[in-house]
């Protein structure tokens, strides 16, 4: 994205009308497979378009690292999404949810391994085709490595990113919950990371459990994570930064709070 | 043979087909008048009660105060169906609130919160305002527009006389009773009509339920973000199917009827079940989410 959009949420039916009356707000995400490609936008959705808000397709079930070619009705359907909502940028993840016929209903992660680097650049390449708008790839946050990692993480990510040409959707809360529970630093990462390729970034919460920090969503986003943000800005500012949460939705005021949270972090002015 | 009464079979279908439109046409006329309310006033500056009355009546402005009450923290439910009260009365609240608040402090039921005596007088001085301002129909009014189902009754009697009499005569009767049967549902629909609204009011509240679309239970709406309000307003739109939607152990303990809106039909798509049950396949946690449950998901 080369414009600067600042602070966004990601929308979700549940919170419309809270994200509806967030006055500042010029960009926000939407689950692809949410949206019907042909039939009528939920209201909310339409009012942010109408009111010039940027709304970006985030897939989740692409499947971009699995080792079968991406469906091609998947594909065609996230075209069709970004055709309608007139999204500069698409989004998915560096992740596989199916394998051999099975859904995992969950995103999984690849091995580390230059095979897998193939399979993701030729899935990458299949959607670029198809979607005329460009994609930023989203690392998923993972609590256990392969066995088999022939690459460090940045080296995965910028080795995919160079291949295809693709953007980055980087997860602050991610790189945060994968340094944690492997015991490494979160910023080393950023420091190795192609960060001028980054479109946009997520923020979410998540919580402790048994020892290890799981990216949940469904929590406060927590200060190490907003820190990680401002160390990121400091290296370099992305276009735009948003608050992803999905479940267990807290009071507006808290949620309201979350946002200046980030756009504090971050140096961008307050959307609400 | 001679006619029954005196009068042809088709001339008598005639005159009772005609009374029959007649009947309909000037009731329609009657109420179109008496329902029409006070254009000037506006419905988007009244509160979340006050719209469920003009939706649902008294029932749906108990229910709406009780999803503000729920959504506070103020009330529950206890053994055998009662209410009870689960935190202190929140401030700010209407004098409904307050009043239900009292009745659970008392062990009362839902279904016997409108004869408590505060509940009533209550939900008596919301109608009445509604009534002054020309947005809520007044149960006189109500009374003269159902003056009509007398006339609709008095031709289901002269429908069944005519009947007997033709069949004693050995006349045929299938016509008559067909249009006998057809005055009866008429009669019925006259007196079945129930509303709170006026046509003056019924426009404003259009308008409030598609500016509320979010708080409609297809959308599974976040009530804990939405706040008390947000909670009271989803119920006073969308029936006390947004009560399931938000607490659906409590809307089910407090014996909640879930189709409780009817008053604005046009347009109120979450007012019965279907509203309900769509938030298990609707919600984005189940399908769209890109948090994928369980531990680290990602995304």
């Amino acid at each position: 994205m080369a414009e600067t959009y600042g602070v966004g949420i990601g929308w979700r039916p549940e919170i419309a009308g809270f994200v509806e009356g967030l006055p500042g707000l010029r960009f926000a995400e939407v689950v692809a497979e949410s949206v019907h490609a042909h039939g009528e936008l939920p209201t909310g959705l339409q009012v942010l378009l109408d009111r010039g808000v940027t709304v970006i397709p985030h897939g989740v079930r692409l499947s971009l690292g699995g080792a079968e070619p991406v469906e091609e009705a998947r594909v065609e359907h996230l075209a069709a999404v970004a055709e309608r909502l007139n999204a500069p940028l698409v989004s998915e993840h560096i992740a596989f949810v199916r394998a051999g016929g099975i859904e995992a209903g969950h995103l999984l992660p690849l091995p580390r391994t230059r095979e897998a680097v193939d399979a993701v650049v030729a899935n990458v390449r299949r959607v670029q085709a198809a979607v005329p708008v460009p994609i930023a790839l989203e690392p998923i946050a993972a609590l256990f490595d392969w066995p088999d990692d022939e690459l460090t993480e940045a080296q995965f990510l910028t080795e995919i990113l160079d291949r295809s040409g693709a953007q980055l959707l980087l997860d602050v809360a991610n790189v945060y919950a994968n340094a944690r529970n492997r015991g490494t630093d979160p910023a080393d990462l950023l420091d190795h990371l192609p960060l001028d390729r980054v479109a946009y970034v997520h923020v979410a919460g998540g919580a402790e459990h048994q020892g290890l920090y799981h990216d949940t969503h469904t929590d406060a986003v927590p200060q190490p994570v907003l820190d990680l943000v401002t160390a990121l800005c400091e290296r370099h500012r992305p276009p735009a930064l948003m608050l992803e949460r999905d479940g267990d939705y807290p009071p507006a005021a808290a949620l309201a709070g979350e946002l200046d949270a980030i756009a504090r972090a971050s140096g961008y002015p307050a959307v609400t | 043979m001679n006619d029954t009464w005196g009068i042809s079979g088709p001339t008598f279908l005639t005159y009772f087909i005609g009374a029959m439109i007649a009947i309909a046409i000037i009731a329609a006329v009657h109420r179109k008048a008496l329902f029409r309310g006070n254009r000037s006033s506006r419905v988007d500056n009244l509160g979340p009660q006050q719209v469920a009355y003009l939706n649902g009546g008294d029932r749906l402005a108990i229910y709406s105060s009780m999803g503000g009450l729920r959504a506070a923290g103020a009330l529950g439910t206890g053994p055998g169906r009662t209410l009870v009260r689960t935190g202190p009365l929140p401030a700010g609240v209407t004098p409904l609130d307050s009043a239900i608040y009292n009745a659970a402090g008392n062990g009362v039921r839902t279904r016997d919160l409108h004869s408590d005596q505060w509940v009533a007088s209550a939900v008596e001085q919301l109608r009445d305002t509604l009534e002054r301002n020309g947005l809520a129909v007044s149960a006189g009014k109500m009374r003269e527009a159902r003056l009509w189902v007398l006339g609709g009754v008095a031709l289901v009697v002269i429908g069944i006389a005519r009947t007997l009499a033709g069949l004693g005569n050995n006349r045929p009767v299938g016509f008559i009773i067909l249009a006998t049967i057809a005055a009866f549902i008429l009669t019925l629909t006259m007196l079945r009509t129930r509303r709170w609204a006026t046509d003056a009011a019924h426009k404003g509240m259009r308008e409030l339920r598609s500016q509320h679309t979010y708080l409609s239970p297809a959308n599974s709406p976040a009530y804990a973000t939405y706040g008390a309000t947000g909670a009271a307003m989803g119920v006073a739109l969308f029936g006390g199917a947004a009560l399931y939607s938000m607490d659906p152990a409590f809307a089910a303990e407090a014996e909640v009827q879930r189709i409780a809106a009817t008053g604005g039909s046009v347009g109120s798509s979450g007012g019965g079940d279907s509203g309900s049950s769509s938030c298990s396949s609707g919600s984005s946690c189940s399908s769209g989410s890109s948090c994928g449950g369980g531990g680290g998901c990602g995304g």
